[in-house]
């Protein structure tokens, strides 16, 4: 990490309570990114249509539509990583959400450093397309990390950002298996104590893009007990 | 130890193993065997009253015209026996009476001697004899029924007698009493299978009940007894509704707990958040700060830091009280997690040891508490035991601790050992209690912990039907030893969906965490995989 911060990055926070949103807003300005605050569903969804953000932070109790809702409509247009923001850490918001869009999720109260650093992750992520040049081919399924792309049987398939980086970790250690932590780690940037739920909800949201039977998986494989690996 | 005493059970309780069940179907039992033993007996008298009556019927009949048939016989100054009584028709044994002034008195003539006159009650001879009235009656002699019957001989002064045997009476009445108690016997079992019927009838509310008190202890509160089956049974209706109302209003009062504590929760992490965003901000800029409010800044932080922690850690426990928890199961490669964990949380190397029949072994259970509780005992042997030495992986064979009276089961315990001064044997109990300090409160110095991470520990562990304790070392080094013991679970192959049999090309596992820049350094654990399509 510790990367510098490209000049810019303009994130959109959804946030009913003013408090925590200039507090928030704060701290996100002192990281050295724009912010641009909304307080109800609503003005976040045509906010975002107006001009998209690099990153949106949504509050999941909101006045009018819920942040569920937000997510779903943001997800629709755009691929732009999306963090949930909780009050509870019950597994059906969390569940919920993940299943909603989001990329990510933080549990109030969080600290502003754990949520710049979810960012940073997030940002990395969606632009880590470059580097190696090469293809990789898993059967049916092409990769090319450089472009972005991911085809199946030639068809093109669109991924999130999130879902296209745990797709090229797991590529990039053909036939091993990676532990949901380390996935959480090279994917998230969360440390040990990350949550599971991320990966696993990620990885069915992956198969039902890339897999012809996403039932019946063949290349995003679960091997029980230890994680999850790719093969062709 | 798990923070409860385990429930104290009887050993002895000889009544209480008789079932409802079982005790009713006796009862019905013992009553239909008492009213067919009672029909028995009263069908055995009224049968046997109805015999004899007859037979003393008969009998008189006959006696009444033997006592003509001799009266002319006897005339004669000798009576020849044989000619007196053989021309009679008898059944019984024959005598005759001649009352004689002549010779002084009674005159017995019998053909036989053992029923002879001389066995004849004197109260019969004496209404025959001197009042000249047909008399019957029945006596014992010798074990033996007998029935004499006795009539005057017309125009003397002698009587004529018969004796009977009745023996005969009591042989076909009990030739009657076989199938008699052969009937009692069926009616008996007719009333032991009525009354398990009977019984069923009444019970099954009691185990549809059994049923659903189970399935709302499991955390299904919305699990109820169909009413529906029972309405029109007015004995049974207000139990059900009754049980069903009870439910219903334990789940309201569960689910508005549980909504309390969601409100609680919220409206307290709302200003955390504000405060440490906030503090982030000042913290930013700390430099330009004079020192004195550089000191407030850091006092703020740090107890900010302890007070987020706390409401954390009042609100996971309060969720545990509201019964607002649910267990997340997972697969889990125990040993190599428990490794994973250790380099994770603690900053200097821990040794593990473990079980080498537990390499490999993959166990469901859920992971996240676990490493909770091996969290909260590494930072507790860090702040109390200059940090922890020693992880042990261990099996154990035992029953379940609150229930010493089942069966043996499997048990996975996870040690956190450390070299500090270790926990007093008057401690050990009361330090998995909220917010206890004991005697370890006063090292706490300047870094107060909060008393609830043990408490939380035990609640993760008993939330898994496990336990937490803390003992000494039992090896040469002294120290605390915290362990959490959690049923051992082996995963089933056939219970996960997601198992795919294509795992045949396994050869490393890799394991996180670790920074994705230096791949080299990432812990490589080999499986050695002899039987295909299993990872353990």
């Amino acid at each position: 990490m510790g990367e510098t911060v490209e000049v810019g990055t303009r994130i959109l926070t959804v946030e009913d309570d003013e408090r925590i949103r200039t507090a928030v807003r704060l701290a996100l300005e002192d990281e050295g990114w724009e912010v641009e605050e909304a307080t109800r569903g609503e003005d976040a969804v045509g906010a975002f249509e107006r001009s998209p953000a690099d990153v949106v932070l949504i509050d999941i109790m909101l006045p009018g539509i819920d942040g569920f809702e937000v997510c779903r409509q943001i997800r629709r247009r755009s691929d732009v990583p999306i963090i949930m923001v909780t009050a509870r850490a019950d597994t059906h918001d969390v569940v919920a959400g993940l299943e909603a869009g989001a990329d990510d999720y933080l549990t109030k109260p969080f600290v502003p450093k754990e949520l710049s650093a979810r960012i940073r992750a997030l940002l990395r992520r969606a632009r880590s397309t470059d580097g190696s040049t090469a293809k990789m081919r898993f059967g049916e399924l092409e990769i090319i990390p450089s472009e972005g792309v991911v085809t199946s049987e030639g068809r093109i398939v669109h991924l999130t950002k999130t879902e296209f980086r745990l797709l090229v970790e797991l590529a990039s250690q053909p036939s091993k298996v990676l532990s949901r932590e380390m996935l959480l780690e090279r994917v998230w940037g969360h440390d040990y104590f990350g949550d599971g739920r991320l990966v696993d909800v990620h990885v069915r949201r992956l198969r039902t893009k890339v897999e012809i039977d996403p039932a019946n998986p063949r290349h995003v494989v679960t091997i029980r007990g230890l994680g999850y690996k790719l093969q062709p | 130890m798990n923070g409860g005493a385990p429930p104290t059970r009887s050993r002895f309780r000889p009544l209480a193993q008789v079932g409802l069940r079982a005790r009713i179907t006796i009862a019905f039992s013992l009553g239909a065997l008492l009213v067919s033993l009672i029909l028995t007996i009263a069908s055995i008298i009224i049968i046997r009253q109805n015999l004899l009556a007859e037979r003393e019927r008969l009998v008189a009949e006959r006696v009444a015209i033997n006592s003509t048939l001799v009266a002319d016989k006897i005339g004669a100054a000798d009576v020849d026996t044989q000619s007196l009584f053989g021309s009679l028709s008898t059944a019984g044994k024959p005598s005759v009476i001649v009352r004689s002034a002549k010779a002084g008195g009674d005159i017995p003539i019998s053909l036989d001697t053992r029923y002879g006159a001389a066995v004849l009650p004197a109260s019969l001879t004496a209404r025959v004899l001197d009042q000249r009235v047909a008399s019957t009656i029945r006596f014992e002699r010798n074990g033996e029924i007998l029935l004499a019957v006795g009539a005057p001989i017309p125009n003397s002064t002698g009587g004529y007698f018969e004796i009977n045997q009745l023996g005969d009476i009591n042989k076909s009445l009990s030739s009657l009493l076989v199938p008699l108690l052969a009937a009692a016997g069926v009616i008996t079992a007719i009333g032991a299978g009525l009354g398990w019927w009977a019984s069923r009838r009444v019970l099954r509310p009691l185990s549809d009940i059994t049923q659903v008190a189970a399935d709302v202890a499991q955390g299904r509160l919305d699990s109820r007894v169909a009413y529906s089956e029972w309405a029109d049974d007015v004995d049974l209706a207000p139990l059900v509704s009754a049980f069903n109302d009870m439910v219903a209003a334990m789940q309201t009062r569960i689910d508005r707990d549980a909504r309390f504590a969601s409100d609680v929760s919220h409206e307290l992490r709302s200003p955390l958040t504000t405060f440490n965003a906030s503090l982030e901000v000042l913290r930013n800029g700390r430099d330009e700060m004079p020192e004195r409010s550089q000191l407030a800044l850091d006092l703020l932080s740090s107890d900010m830091e302890r007070f987020t922690q706390l409401v954390e850690d009042l609100l996971e426990i309060s969720r545990f009280d509201a019964g607002a928890v649910r267990l997340e199961l997972d697969e889990v490669l125990i040993v190599e997690s428990v490794e994973m964990a250790s380099r994770t949380l603690s900053t200097t190397p821990i040794t593990i040891e473990s079980d080498p029949s537990l390499q490999g072994v993959i166990i469901t259970l859920d992971k996240r508490r676990l490493m909770r509780v091996l969290a909260n005992f590494i930072g507790n042997a860090a702040k109390y035991g200059d940090g922890a030495r020693l992880i042990t992986v261990m099996r154990a064979t035992h029953p379940p601790i609150d229930a010493p009276d089942e069966e043996p089961m499997d048990w996975i315990q996870v040690g956190v050992a450390d070299e500090g001064p270790g926990v007093p044997e008057s401690e050990r109990e009361r330090i998995f209690d909220r917010f206890s300090r004991g005697e370890m409160g006063g090292r706490r110095g300047n870094d107060l912990g909060v008393g609830l991470g043990l408490a939380l520990a035990a609640e993760h562990a008993r939330l898994q039907g496990g336990s937490v304790w803390v003992e000494n070392r039992n090896d040469v080094i002294s120290g605390a030893r915290f362990v959490v013991e959690l049923p051992l679970i082996e995963a089933d192959d056939e219970d996960s969906d997601t198992w795919d049999n294509d795992t045949l090309g396994l050869d490393e596992v890799l394991v996180g965490p670790s920074t994705s820049e230096v791949t080299s350094e990432l812990p490589v654990i080999s499986i050695a995989e002899s039987d295909p399509g299993r990872a353990r």
